[in-house]
């Protein structure tokens, strides 16, 4: 394989000299590792398949350095490479509902005005205060992978619509609205912890 | 970028006195809760925020889905704990690439 698809195929070739690859490498790429598993391991929800997948993704991000313009977006970049690097390898053999069909819970979360409306009643911010880590943790982790990962990338991570669209390969506009489904999923979820664990009283 | 803009909406949303009497129900409220995920993401454009300015004070579930989406969005940044990369996992990438 000479060529990489999934890297921005309108980027010139650097030409590096080895010793700029590892000062390229070290400088703007390891920074991130810290980002890049977290994001791994938040995909696969699995310690191994995180270590696996951020040495791949940083392996591939070595292979490929050419393709990276210096002083640009290292963060961006390498995320793209992970999630592409998550699709294709990790996917398939994870043990999620084999590729949950996401068009058709968008097309569910996005029928009609009505539905959407429902969803900004009564989950009230008490509650989401009063809520530990690991609450809100799985309800993040019930989410399926595609809404899962949009979450991850804008309120985590802190990436901008700009730079999700370049990460999912997607335009913003799909970003924004599968974002917005997304958190209507995630506030169901946490109404219905919070239900179950008896929050949310209306006693106050 | 998102910490300016972030300053002045909540003045505007806890300081400011609201002249008009305050709406109890909003009619358009799928759409103010995009453009009020945009603000608090930073995403929003010239027209959301002027349209945000303009009606955040005067429609009391737009103010109540405010509060919600910025404390759910504060949890998911504070809360969830972030995993850090094992170190063995630093050091194994570092000597595969000098090899």
């Amino acid at each position: 394989m000479t060529t990489m698809p999934e890297i921005m195929s309108d980027t010139q070739l650097q030409g590096y000299t080895d010793e700029q690859k590892y000062q390229v490498f070290n400088k703007e790429f390891m920074p991130h590792i810290d980002s890049m598993y977290n994001f791994a391991f938040r995909l696969t929800m699995d310690e191994d398949d995180a270590n696996d997948l951020v040495q791949d993704t940083y392996l591939k991000a070595f292979r490929f350095i050419s393709s990276f313009e210096q002083g640009t977006n290292a963060k961006a970049w390498l995320f793209r490479i992970l999630k592409n690097s998550f699709i294709n390898d990790y996917r398939k053999k994870s043990k999620e509902p084999a590729k949950v069909d996401y068009q058709d819970v968008e097309t569910t979360y996005n029928s009609d005005e009505a539905s959407e409306t429902e969803h900004t009643t009564d989950l009230r911010f008490e509650t989401v205060q009063d809520m530990i880590g690991d609450e809100v943790a799985s309800a993040l982790n019930s989410l399926p992978v595609d809404f899962r990962t949009v979450i991850i990338l804008c309120d985590i991570e802190g990436f901008t619509y700009e730079e999700m669209a370049k990460i999912l390969d997607i335009p913003i506009g799909t970003v924004r609205s599968r974002l917005h489904r997304a958190r209507n999923l995630l506030k169901d979820k946490l109404k219905e912890y919070a239900a179950s664990m008896g929050y949310n009283k209306n006693d106050d | 970028m998102s910490g300016t803009l972030h300053s002045s909406t909540t003045v505007g949303v806890e300081g400011r006195q609201a002249t008009a009497p305050m709406k109890e129900s909003c009619e358009h409220q799928a759409e103010c809760l995009k453009r009020i995920q945009s603000i608090l993401d930073g995403g929003a454009t010239e027209e959301e925020k002027e349209h945000f300015k303009q009606h955040i004070d005067i429609c009391k579930p737009c103010i109540d889905m405010y509060h919600l989406e910025k404390c759910i969005k504060e949890a998911l940044q504070g809360k969830v704990e972030k995993k850090c990369c094992p170190d063995k996992i630093a050091a194994a990438i570092r000597s595969e690439i000098t090899k």
